[in-house]
C-alpha cells in the first residue's frame, strides 16, 4: 500500500492505495468522487475521463500513483465555477458553467452515464480551441461514447457553449 | 471477464541509472510503464502479468525534442501530443506528424508517449510504421550501456522488438526531411481513431519531377510493419503518373500475406493495401508540390 | 378534441428536470452507491461455449486474504428456488421450459456462463479470487449455428429437452395464402439474414443487494427497466415472501430492454448477501456485458412475395428462425410479434408465416429495443428487391401498396386496424424533404466520377400502443396506474411505476401534470423507483407516453376535481365556477380571490371537517390507453460508398415521424436519433461474434464496435400532423421506432449505391470487408 497524494478540484486529497489500482477506482472509492464514470475500463469509451495537469485523460487508463503531485479537476470541479442567472422555470441552486448550462439547454443527454467524460472533454477541447467548428468538435469528442442520442444534441450543446464563450 | 488490474510490485525510478538497475535485477518479470495506454488496459484484462511494473514516467531526462545536424532526437518519454503540438516535429519530420493526430483520440494522447508506442510495437499502430518509413533509430540504455538499434532491425515480431529485457527505449531518431519531400500518413479504419485495417506512411522526395528517394511501410498487413522495398525500388527516377502508382501499389502488395480478423479476409486487405499505395503515393506527390 | 387545461409546459421542449444532477455529477448509479460493511462480488465464468462441469475446487479462492465466501453452482442450489428468467416466466409462451440451475452446476452452455461467485473486500480481491477457483471440464461438441441446432443429431443443451427446439415450430395463415400465391402474376423468393447484435447500453447491469438478518428484510438497490419485476425474480427465486423484499432504484445507466427482472449473477448477489448478512454489490464489467449479458436479433427468413406485374403487392409468406442462445429469455416470445406486424401499413390480402426457435450454445436471445424489428427490415428490404425486380420506383412500390385511411379502418390482415395511420403522408414528406429527382441528378453525374451515393428508403409502424381492439374491447397495452397526490407545501406527486433510464420521464410526466393540474412545472414531483411507494410498472415497448402519460393526465384531472370539490366549500362556490392556475385556486375571473393550492391542502388536512367531506388529495389512477393509436414514419439515407475500401459513409438521414402530440419535442426527437444511431451502428459497425467452436470474439469495445460523433450525421426530422383519436391522450411511444426504421433504410441506401454493380442485399451486417466481398460477387455472378 502506497501514500497518494493528489490535488483534486482544487484541494489536496490523500489516499492509502495498492499500486495497481486504477485513478478511477481511487477517485471513485477512496475519495468518494463518484461522478467519474467507468463505462469499460479499457480505454475506448471515455466515460472515465478527467483533466490532470490541463489535459483530458482516461482516468481508467493512469494509475492512482501516477497521478501523485497532479491537479485533477473532475465532474464535481466544474459546478461551482460560473454560476448562471436563474429565470422562473430553472430550479434554483445550480450553479453550472457555461458548458453545462449550454448542454442542459441543448437536451445534450438522455441517461446521463457518459456525460461527466463528455463534459471534461469537450471542457478541455474548447479551452485549447475555442473557435473549432462542428467536424472539429465531432472528431475531437469521437473517443467518447453515447448509446442515448446519436451525438446531436451533445454537439450542439458544445457549440452553444462555444458561442456564449466567444460573446461573453 | 477481469477488468481489475492484478497484484503488481511497482518502482518509481526517479533517474535513469535507477531505472536501468531494476530493470537489471527483474530482467523479463518486469514490464516498462511508459503511457500506459497500451499496457494497463492489457493488464486490466489479465492478458500482461508482470510481476514488477518500472514506471519511467519519473525520467524527465527523456523528455524532449532537439535536432542536431540533420538528426532530430526525440526522448521516449515525450508525449504523443506534445510532439503533435511541436513546431520543430511539423519542419523536420512531418510524416510523424501527419500520424500522430490519427493515434487514437486526445485524451489517449495526452500519456501515450513517442516512445512508448514503438516499444509496443503494435503492428497496426502508425509510429511503428512511420519509424520504418524513415529508417528511424532506436536508443536503448542498459546497466551495460547504450546501443543504437536501426529500425529494420527494431520490430521482430508481434508486440516484440529487439530490447533486451534489461534495456529501456532512451530516445528515438529521425533523418529530417530533404528539400522536395511530400509525406502521407492514410489508413483505412473502422472508426475515425481506431487502429488501421490497413495504414501506410509514404514519404517521397522529387528533384526536378523526379522521384528521388521513395518511403513506404505499412501497417495493420504483418506481425511487424513492412516496407514495401520492391515498390520503392520501382519509383526511384521515375515521374510521378497515375499509372505509376498502380503499378507501384502491385508491386507493394505482391509479397503481402495480410492476417484476417473480424475486420476483414487476408484479401480484403491485400486490396485496401493498394487502394492506399495509389492514394497515398499521390498524397505525398501533392505534398512534396505544396511544400516547395 | 378538449385542449388540456392550460397548455403551457405541454407540447414544449421544457429543460429536463434530470440535468442539473446529471451535468454536475451528481447522478447516483448503482455503481456510485456504498453502504456500511458492503462487499463485491466477481464471477467465474466459463470459458467453453459447451462443457460438462467435472469438480469445481475453490479452496484456494476462499483461502485469499481478502475473500470472504465463494459459492458455487450448488451451493446455490441449495439456498434459490429452481425457476426461469423472469420475462420468460411472465410471458414465456407455453412452449418447452429448460431445466438449469442459477449458476452452473452440471453444465455450462455458453462462453461467459456463470459457475461461481466470489465475494472480497474489492472487485480487485475478487477477481484474485475468481483467478484461483479452478473448474474441470468435459469440453461437448457446441451447437453454435442454428442450422445445427435444428438438427436432431446436434448434442441436446438441456438434458430435459430431448432436442434443441426451444420454439417448436409453429404457422399460421391470414387469408387465403395458396389462393393469393396460385393466382398472382408473379412470385418472388428471397431469403434473408439478420445478424446477432445487442443493446450495450454504457451503464452495465449491476445491483447492491442488502440482507439485513436482524429483520429478514431484502433490499435490492437495482438497475432495472421495473423495480416490481425485479422484486418479483428476487422474491421467487430466494423464495422470499414478496413482503420482505423492497426494490429500490436511482439513476440508470441506459438498458434498451436489457435490464428487466433480475438476471442470475445478481441473485447469486442476493443469496451471497443473505448467507452473509452484509452488502453484496455485483456490477457487471465491459466484458461480462459483451458476452454475457445477452444479444439479439439473430434470426432468417425465407420470405416470399406474391405480386401483380403492376406492383400491387398481395401476399407475404415467411418462414423465420431465431437462434435463441442458450437460455430463454425474450427470443420465443419475438416470432408472434413479428407476425403480427409483418404486413406494417400496405394492403396485403394474405399471410403466411412460420417460425422456430432454437437453442444454441450462445448467450441469451434478449429484449433489444424493437425486439420485432425484423418484420420491418425483411419486409422493407423485400420490397425493394421487388421492386428492382419488377423495374419499379421503390417510392412508388410503396405509395401504390399504402392502406388507405378508411372508415371503418382497413384492417390488417393479422388482426389490428390501421387507423390513423399516416403512412402515405410520411412517405410523400420524406421524398420531399429529400428532393429525389434532384439526388439521382447529383448520383448520376458523382458515378462518372467514380463516386457511388445510394438513397434508401423505408416505412414502418409501431404499435406503441397500438389501436384499441374493438373485439376485445381492452386496450392496447393493458392498464397503467399512477397514485397522485397533492401536498400540503402544494406540491402535485406522482407516484409511477415507470422507470426512466433515459426516457425523461421525471420532466415529461411533470409537464402534464402541471399542465392539467395547474400548478407551475417546478411544482410537480415525479417519485420512481421504490417499490415500497410506486405501483406496478415497466419502463418498455414504448408505452409511456400514451399508458403513462394518459394516466398522468387523467389522474391529475380527477385530483383537481377532488381539491375544488373540497375548495367550494371554503370558496362557497360551486366547483366548476373555480379554477387551479400557476398553483391557486381562484373563483374563475377573479385573481384577487387566490389562494395558493398547499394553503387548501393544509385546510384539508386540519381535521375540522366531517366524515362525509373527502380530504384525501389522493388519487389511485389507472388508464388503458383511450383509444390508443400507431406511431410509425418513414425514414430516408444518403450513403457514400467508397468502393476501393468498402467504408460506408451515411450522408444524410431524414426521419417524417408521427408519434402523435409530442409531450416534449426535444425529448422526442433525442429518442428517434438515440434509435437511429443504433440501426446505424447495426448495419455498419456492431457484431456479436462467435467462432465456429462457440467462443465469442467481441467481448470488449475494439472488437465489438459501436458508433461515434463522426459515425452520425446530424438527422432531420419532422414531425407530421397526426390524426387524434382519443379525446385527450393522442401521445404515442417513440422510444424503439429509431432502431427499427433504421436498419433497412440505410440497407436500401447501400444496395442503390451498388447499383452499377448489380450487388443485391440480403442481410444487415455490412462492415467494409463485407461491401467488397458484395461487390465482387456480384461482378463475378
Amino acid at each position: 500500500m502506497r501514500e497518494v497524494t493528489v490535488r483534486v478540484n482544487g484541494a489536496p486529497r490523500t489516499g492509502s492505495v495498492e499500486a495497481r489500482k486504477t485513478l478511477a477506482d481511487f477517485l471513485r472509492d477512496d475519495l468518494d468522487l463518484t461522478g467519474t464514470h467507468i463505462g469499460c475500463e479499457h480505454g475506448v469509451c471515455g466515460a472515465c475521463t478527467v483533466i490532470v495537469d490541463g489535459r483530458a485523460v482516461r482516468s481508467c487508463l493512469m494509475l492512482a500513483v501516477q497521478a501523485a503531485g497532479s491537479e485533477i479537476t473532475t465532474i464535481e470541479g466544474l459546478a461551482t465555477a460560473q454560476p448562471q442567472p436563474t429565470s422562473p422555470d430553472r430550479p434554483p441552486g445550480a450553479g453550472l458553467g457555461t458548458l453545462q448550462q449550454a448542454m442542459w439547454d441543448s437536451h445534450s443527454f438522455q441517461c446521463g452515464f457518459c456525460t461527466p467524460g463528455f463534459v471534461m472533454q469537450a471542457t478541455a477541447y474548447l479551452d485549447a480551441h475555442p473557435d473549432a467548428g462542428e467536424q472539429e468538435i465531432r472528431e475531437a469528442l469521437s473517443g467518447n461514447i453515447c448509446r442515448c442520442t446519436g451525438y446531436q444534441s451533445i454537439i450542439d450543446g458544445v457549440l452553444l457553449a462555444a458561442q456564449r464563450s466567444r460573446e461573453a | 471477464m477481469p477488468v481489475k488490474l492484478p497484484y503488481v510490485e511497482y518502482e518509481a525510478p526517479t533517474t535513469m541509472a535507477e531505472a536501468v538497475d531494476l530493470l537489471a535485477e527483474h530482467q523479463d518479470e518486469a514490464s516498462v510503464l511508459a503511457g500506459g495506454q497500451s499496457l494497463i488496459p492489457l493488464m486490466a484484462l489479465r492478458l500482461a502479468r508482470p510481476a514488477v511494473l518500472i514506471d519511467i514516467n519519473g525520467l524527465s531526462e527523456l523528455v524532449g525534442v532537439s535536432v542536431t545536424d540533420g538528426t532530430v532526437a526525440i526522448g521516449a518519454m515525450t508525449r504523443e501530443y506534445v510532439a503533435e503540438d511541436s513546431a520543430t516535429v511539423g519542419d523536420t519530420v512531418p510524416l510523424l506528424a501527419a500520424a500522430l493526430p490519427l493515434i487514437g483520440h486526445d485524451a489517449i494522447r495526452s500519456r501515450g508517449t513517442i516512445g512508448g508506442s514503438l516499444a509496443h510495437a503494435d503492428p497496426a499502430a502508425e509510429l511503428p510504421a512511420v519509424a520504418l518509413a524513415l529508417d528511424a533509430e532506436f536508443v536503448v540504455r542498459s546497466r551495460a550501456g547504450e546501443r543504437v538499434i536501426p529500425a529494420a532491425d527494431w520490430f521482430e515480431g508481434y508486440l516484440a522488438t529487439s530490447r533486451r529485457p534489461d534495456e529501456i527505449l532512451a530516445e528515438v531518431r529521425f533523418p529530417a526531411a530533404g528539400p522536395g519531400t511530400g509525406v502521407a500518413f492514410l489508413e483505412v479504419a473502422r472508426r475515425h481513431g481506431d487502429f488501421a485495417i490497413v495504414g501506410l506512411a509514404v514519404s517521397l522526395t522529387l528533384a526536378d519531377g523526379v522521384i528521388s528517394d521513395a518511403r513506404l511501410a505499412f501497417a495493420g498487413v504483418s506481425d511487424v510493419p513492412i516496407r514495401a522495398a520492391a515498390a520503392e525500388d520501382f519509383l526511384s527516377g521515375e515521374r510521378p503518373s497515375a499509372e505509376l502508382f498502380a503499378e507501384a501499389a502491385r508491386r507493394a502488395t505482391a509479397g503481402l500475406d495480410p492476417p484476417a480478423d473480424l475486420n476483414g479476409s487476408s484479401e480484403y486487405r491485400k486490396q485496401v493495401a493498394a487502394t492506399l499505395v495509389r492514394r497515398g503515393l499521390q498524397a505525398a506527390a501533392d505534398n512534396a508540390y505544396e511544400r516547395q | 378534441m378538449t385542449q388540456i387545461a392550460a397548455e403551457r409546459y405541454t407540447g414544449a421542449s421544457i429543460k429536463r428536470s434530470e440535468d442539473p444532477r446529471i451535468l454536475t455529477g451528481s447522478g447516483r448509479y448503482v455503481d456510485d452507491l456504498k453502504l456500511p460493511g458492503m462487499l463485491h462480488a466477481a464471477f467465474v465464468r466459463s470459458p467453453l461455449a459447451h462443457g460438462r462441469v467435472l469438480a469445481v475446487d475453490v479452496s484456494a479462492a476462499r483461502a485469499l486474504p481478502g475473500v470472504v465466501l465463494v459459492l458455487t453452482g450448488a451451493d446455490l442450489e441449495a439456498v434459490t428456488v429452481p425457476g426461469q428468467d423472469p420475462l420468460f416466466a411472465m410471458m414465456g409462451g407455453g412452449g418447452p421450459a429448460p431445466e438449469y440451475t442459477l449458476l452452473a452446476t452440471d453444465k455450462v452452455r455458453f462462453v461467459g456462463d456463470p459457475v461461481a461467485i466470489v465475494v472480497a473486500e474489492s472487485r480487485y480481491l475478487a477477481e484474485d479470487g475468481c483467478d484461483l477457483v479452478e473448474v474441470d471440464y468435459e469440453d461437448l461438441p457446441p451447437v453454435v449455428s442454428a442450422a445445427f441446432a435444428l438438427d436432431p443429431g446436434s448434442p441436446p443443451l438441456f438434458a430435459n429437452l430431448g432436442d434443441n427446439i426451444i420454439g417448436p415450430h409453429k404457422r399460421s395463415e391470414f387469408g387465403d395464402v395458396a389462393g393469393t400465391f396460385a393466382a398472382a402474376d408473379q412470385v418472388a423468393e428471397y431469403h434473408i439474414d439478420v445478424h446477432r447484435h445487442q443493446n450495450v447500453p454504457m451503464e452495465g447491469r449491476g445491483c447492491v443487494a442488502s440482507f439485513d438478518p436482524d429483520s429478514g428484510l431484502m433490499t435490492v438497490y437495482a438497475a432495472t427497466q421495473s423495480v416490481h419485476i425485479t422484486k418479483m425474480g428476487v422474491a421467487t427465486r430466494l423464495g422470499m415472501s414478496p413482503d420482505t423484499v423492497r426494490v429500490l432504484a436511482g439513476d440508470i445507466g441506459g438498458s434498451f430492454g436489457l435490464k428487466i427482472g433480475a438476471s442470475r449473477e445478481e441473485l447469486a448477489a442476493a443469496a451471497a448477501s443473505r448467507a452473509l448478512g452484509r452488502p453484496v454489490k455485483w456490477v457487471e464489467d465491459r466484458g461480462e456485458n459483451l458476452a454475457a449479458s445477452g444479444q439479439a436479433r439473430e434470426e432468417s427468413f425465407d420470405v416470399r412475395i406474391a405480386v401483380s406485374n403492376d406492383g400491387d403487392l398481395l401476399g407475404l409468406d415467411a418462414a423465420m428462425v431465431l437462434d435463441n442462445g442458450a437460455y430463454p429469455v425474450m427470443g420465443t416470445m419475438v416470432p408472434a410479434i413479428i407476425e403480427g406486424m409483418f404486413p406494417g401499413p400496405y394492403k396485403f390480402a394474405a399471410l403466411g408465416f412460420e417460425s422456430t426457435a432454437v437453442a444454441t450454445n450462445k448467450a441469451s436471445y434478449i429484449a433489444y429495443r424493437g425486439p420485432w424489428a425484423s418484420e420491418t427490415f425483411v419486409r422493407e428490404r423485400v420490397i425493394d428487391l421487388l421492386a428492382k425486380d419488377l423495374g419499379l420506383d421503390p417510392l412508388e412500390i410503396r405509395l401504390r401498396n399504402i392502406a388507405p385511411r378508411t372508415d371503418p379502418p382497413f384492417m390488417m390482415i393479422t388482426g389490428r386496424p390501421l387507423v390513423g395511420v399516416t403512412a402515405k403522408e410520411s412517405l410523400e414528406r420524406v421524398a420531399q424533404m429529400v428532393d429525389i429527382p434532384a439526388f439521382r441528378r447529383r448520383q448520376a453525374a458523382e458515378r462518372a466520377r467514380g463516386r457511388y451515393l445510394g438513397i434508401g428508403m423505408a416505412t414502418f409502424i409501431e404499435a406503441a400502443p397500438g389501436p384499441r381492439s374493438p373485439e376485445a374491447g381492452s386496450g392496447p397495452m393493458g392498464m397503467e396506474f399512477m397514485r397522485l397526490t397533492l401536498e400540503y407545501d402544494g406540491v402535485v406527486t406522482l407516484f409511477t411505476g415507470q422507470m426512466p433510464h433515459g426516457q425523461s420521464h421525471q420532466t415529461t410526466l411533470a409537464q402534464i401534470a402541471a399542465d392539467e393540474f395547474g400548478v407551475p412545472f417546478s411544482q410537480v414531483r415525479v417519485v420512481v423507483g421504490d417499490t415500497d411507494v410506486v405501483p406496478f410498472g415497466l419502463t418498455g415497448g414504448s408505452r409511456s407516453a400514451t399508458m403513462t402519460g394518459g394516466v398522468a393526465l387523467h389522474g391529475a384531472r380527477q385530483l383537481k376535481a377532488k381539491v375544488l370539490d373540497f375548495a367550494s366549500l371554503l370558496f362557497e362556490a360551486s366547483a366548476q365556477d373555480l379554477e387551479i392556475t400557476d398553483g391557486q385556486v381562484q373563483v374563475r375571473g377573479d385573481p384577487d380571490s387566490a389562494v395558493p393550492v398547499g394553503e387548501i391542502a393544509q385546510q384539508a388536512a386540519s381535521g375540522q371537517f366531517d366524515g362525509d367531506v373527502d380530504t384525501s388529495f389522493e388519487v389511485e389512477a389507472s388508464f388503458d390507453g383511450g383509444e390508443g393509436g400507431w406511431s410509425g414514419g418513414s425514414h430516408c439515407a444518403i450513403v457514400e460508398v467508397d468502393t476501393e475500401t468498402g467504408i460506408v459513409t451515411v450522408e444524410r438521414y431524414v426521419a417524417a415521424e408521427d408519434c402523435g402530440a409530442l409531450i416534449n419535442p426535444s425529448v422526442v426527437e433525442g429518442q428517434i436519433r438515440g434509435g437511429i444511431a443504433q440501426g446505424i451502428g447495426a448495419v455498419l459497425l456492431e457484431r456479436s461474434a462467435y467462432d465456429a467452436d462457440g467462443n465469442f470474439q467481441s467481448a470488449t469495445f475494439m472488437d465489438y464496435l459501436l458508433p461515434t460523433a463522426c459515425d452520425i450525421p446530424r438527422i432531420e426530422i419532422e414531425h407530421l400532423q397526426t390524426v387524434p383519436l382519443d379525446a385527450d391522450v393522442n401521445f404515442r411511444g417513440v422510444g424503439e421506432g429509431g432502431m427499427i426504421i433504421a436498419p433497412p433504410t440505410v440497407v436500401n441506401a447501400i444496395e442503390d449505391a451498388l447499383a452499377p454493380f448489380g450487388v443485391r442485399i440480403y442481410e444487415q451486417h455490412l462492415p467494409p470487408a463485407r461491401i467488397l466481398e458484395l461487390i465482387a460477387e456480384a461482378d463475378a455472378g
